[in-house]
């Protein structure tokens, strides 16, 4: 089916909406709303609204619409790209769309599927699904969703929801806007592969619901998208083709595509996802391991043998270069509760992280095929650490989210003396083939110019983070050459410019590295469909074209 | 060779349970087991001396259910050369008493030339702290508790340790074989290899049973316990609190703000400031 005819939606009283008026007043009592993780700051919203449901929702949209005020969205603020900071405007959170709806089973495809407001944080998701309790079910007065609940706790397996960014205070909602991967994506990919269904409220106020399976493109690349009062607008999608990397840039499209994978990793600049839909899988013991090595190609090697093996099933694969290892060295000698893990071992010049499944009651072959490739490699599997008890893998886990936090306070601390500065921290993938030359790129370039740096992340995808931490402005010229450099070897090379952070406000320069301005013009046409005024989330993805 | 034995439990992970409040049984849902912190510490000390001497021989003990081999294949990971599970029906619903009567005997039947026992101070499910004491009354050797350093004289004849009072750190000797209870201090916890984890599996973990040892079933499980738990049950909320609902934000502080200060919370804090 191409066609899709979105629904009217009830619609409450705009009056009775929470609100603040006025930037002042949303900066002095509601400052949070304005910034985000990119610690991008607004200047101009002159709004904030946070309606309790769908009805206030389209009034909200409704009222702002017929001033031609536009709308940027937020849930959890926690993106690295400004998304949701607002460039003029009225702010909309969706905080109060935290409630978990049901869990059903679905028998098609013999998956359990959870359905939750876009506010629920996968932290809170997490927590539930451990323990099987859901407050919200809980109190539920449906029967059926009470039937179904109530089958799910008798289950004999526990189940998880794979994706994990990093930062699991994140929202569904949001996780779902900007398509959000994290270590597990190597075996699991990212957050499209597990998303059933969305519910998306249009800038027209009407609403869609969209279960993955039932509208596709059609043969000429089209979809055809129907109001209440009958009027058609004809989709057409981008024709480009996207890298075969992890990609967070620009939005997705193939031939005969599903439509909801347009809306996943749109940025929220075609429609206001309200529910999804998620797939859950079964939980099982995990083994961490963190094999520490000789040097940093060391590393880039053996990541090219673990992932070409078959035999092994790993989780993630995550690095840590030589020098973040120093740099954790200096933590963990300066506070060594914060790191809680043991020295860092003076032979450790480089790590790999991963994980893997883990039988306490097997003899696990597997990871005896996991010692001898490390030692095929010239590597020593004892100088390794390993953790299977759940709260020895929380506190690597912990461990392996520590590298990203202690940059962010050095580059904290440097601002106080010199307030521009700011984090540089890279965010793109290659294909396999390149990984070594990506690697050696990075470092050649980074240690010319003697700047401090460090690089971790999910080398599995062949996507590390380099940060480069500026000790002044001109390092942070350097190393902002060094990026787009850096960006423009990636698409060389067939990759991504943004493979999980986006684009947002503060990485449109990249885009136009990637795709052709035709290309760019023909995802305009995409917004264009869907939100002809340009009113939801201003300046990202494409420059701001209705703020002052 | 010097034998250290090492007792060790295997514990809910407590940071996760919850208690029913209608039923008062422990909502047991998603919580998973692990080695006891404390026991763990033991352990580390253990694994520690043994470092400096490969004379010595390293065993963990541990009494439960079957699945209480994973605990004892972490001791493994972490050090241990020998692991011993004490699993039977007749064990079940043991206290304090039972389970100290159950290990003495063990370590007197199976390692009677043992020469140092430590135990985790306490276990975080029952926090009794009282088993590591009643083994070394059982076994009638002088026991130092609450230890965070633990090392053996050179002359191999003595044991001396650091230990936590509520006054300062005290440091103690005792004569050999002597039983010494382990907390935190200054320990970081370890984490073993994957060399290690492998090997861990290939050991055997011995299994002993009631009918392996020569014991007194009088004095074993729920029939040798002293003490029972009647209920378990969350400690009651304050009757006195109060939650403010749905309002805004500066509101709620001015009304928190107000009750700080008639209440005359503020004052001591406000003159510590100074």
């Amino acid at each position: 089916m191409h066609t899709i005819i979105s629904q009217p939606a009830s619609r409450a009283d705009f009056k009775t909406v929470k609100r603040i008026d006025g930037y002042e007043a949303i900066k002095t009592d509601y400052p949070i709303y304005l910034t985000d993780e990119s610690k991008l700051v607004s200047t101009d919203a002159n709004h904030l609204f946070i309606p309790r449901d769908e009805a206030e929702l389209v009034a909200v949209i409704q009222a702002m619409s017929a001033q031609s005020i536009p709308i940027t969205i937020a849930g959890s603020r926690t993106g690295l790209v400004g998304g949701s900071v607002p460039a003029c405007g009225a702010i909309v959170s969706l905080e109060r769309f935290d409630r978990v709806e049901s869990l059903f089973f679905d028998e098609d495809h013999q998956e359990w599927v959870l359905r939750a407001g876009a506010y629920v944080s996968l932290k809170s998701l997490e927590a539930m699904l451990k323990s099987k309790r859901f407050p919200d079910l809980e109190k539920t007065e449906d029967a059926s969703v009470r039937r179904s609940y109530e089958r799910f706790k008798a289950d004999a397996d526990t189940y998880l929801y794979p994706p994990d960014p990093t930062e699991m205070s994140a929202s569904l909602g949001g996780s779902v806007v900007t398509n959000a991967s994290g270590a597990r994506t190597f075996r699991f990919g990212a957050t499209r592969n597990w998303v059933r269904g969305l519910r998306v409220v249009l800038a027209n106020g009407e609403f869609i619901d969209i279960p993955r399976g039932k509208y596709f493109a059609s043969e000429e690349g089209t979809f055809e998208i129907v109001n209440t009062a009958g009027e058609r607008r004809t989709l057409t999608i981008p024709d480009y083709r996207l890298p075969e990397t992890k990609c967070a840039a620009g939005f997705f499209t193939a031939p005969g595509m599903d439509l909801i994978d347009l809306f996943i990793g749109s940025e929220g600049v075609l429609g206001i996802v309200t529910q999804v839909d998620v797939a859950l899988i079964k939980s099982e013991p995990k083994i961490s391991i963190v094999q520490f090595l000789e040097d940093d190609y060391q590393a880039v090697r053996l990541t090219a043998s673990l992932r070409s093996d078959q035999r092994i099933k790993l989780d993630f694969l995550e690095f840590y270069s030589g020098n973040a290892l120093n740099l954790l060295r200096r933590v963990q000698a300066e506070a060594p509760s914060t790191v809680n893990m043991p020295p860092i071992p003076d032979e450790a010049r480089s790590a790999l992280f991963f994980e893997l499944n883990y039988d306490s009651q097997s003899n696990n072959d597997h990871l005896v095929l996991l010692q001898e490739i490390i030692r095929q490699h010239g590597a020593d599997p004892a100088l390794s650490w390993a953790a299977h008890e759940p709260r020895e893998l929380e506190r690597f886990k912990v461990f392996r989210h520590l590298l990203p936090e202690t940059v962010n306070s050095i580059i904290a601390e440097r601002k106080k003396s010199i307030p521009k500065l700011h984090k540089l921290g890279t965010d793109l993938a290659v294909p396999d083939d390149h990984l070594m030359d990506i690697w050696t790129h990075y470092q050649e370039n980074c240690d010319a110019l003697n700047l401090e740096w460090v690089a971790f992340g999910h080398i599995g995808n062949n996507h590390i983070h380099v940060n480069i931490l500026p000790r002044s402005i001109e390092e942070l010229n350097q190393g902002l050459e060094l990026y787009q450099l850096f960006a423009q070897k990636a698409v060389e090379w067939g990759g991504a410019v943004s493979a999980e952070h986006g684009i947002g406000k503060i990485k449109q320069n990249f885009l136009a590295l990637m795709f052709t301005p035709e290309q760019i013009s023909q995802m305009q046409h995409v917004k264009a469909v869907f939100d002809p005024d340009y009113l939801l989330n201003p300046g990202d993805l494409f420059p701001c074209e209705v703020c002052a | 060779m010097k034998k250290i034995v090492v007792c060790v439990k295997q514990v809910p992970e407590v940071t996760d349970v919850q208690v029913d409040p209608t039923t008062g049984t422990l909502l047991r849902e998603g919580v998973q087991s692990i080695l006891n912190p404390f026991c763990e510490y033991a352990l580390d000390h253990a694994a520690r001396i043994k470092q400096a001497d490969a004379d010595i021989e390293v065993i963990a003990i541990c009494m439960g259910p079957p699945q209480a081999e994973d605990a004892l294949r972490r001791c493994l990971e972490l050090g241990a050369d020998r692991a011993i599970l004490l699993t039977d029906r007749k064990f079940a619903g043991a206290d304090t008493w039972a389970t100290a009567y159950t290990l003495a005997e063990v370590i007197r039947q199976l390692i009677p030339d043992f020469t140092l026992i430590l135990a985790g101070k306490q276990a975080i499910d029952g926090d009794t702290a009282q088993v590591g004491p009643e083994i070394a009354e059982i076994l009638g050797l002088p026991q130092i508790t609450y230890g965070t350093n633990v090392n053996l004289t050179a002359d191999g004849r003595r044991v001396q340790v650091k230990r936590e009072a509520e006054h300062g750190i005290e440091v103690l000797d005792a004569a050999l074989p002597a039983l010494v209870t382990i907390t935190k201090g200054e320990t970081q916890r370890r984490a073993p290899s994957l060399d290690a984890v492998i090997d861990a599996h290939r050991k055997n973990i011995e299994i002993i049973t009631a009918g392996d040892l020569s014991l007194d079933e009088e004095k074993l499980g729920l029939k040798g316990s002293y003490t029972q738990v009647v209920k378990v049950f969350p400690p009651p909320t304050k009757k006195d609190s109060r939650v403010l609902k749905d309002l805004e934000p500066a509101e709620a502080a001015r009304e928190i703000f107000s009750f700080l200060k008639e209440n005359h919370f503020l004052e001591n804090n406000r003159s510590g400031a100074k």
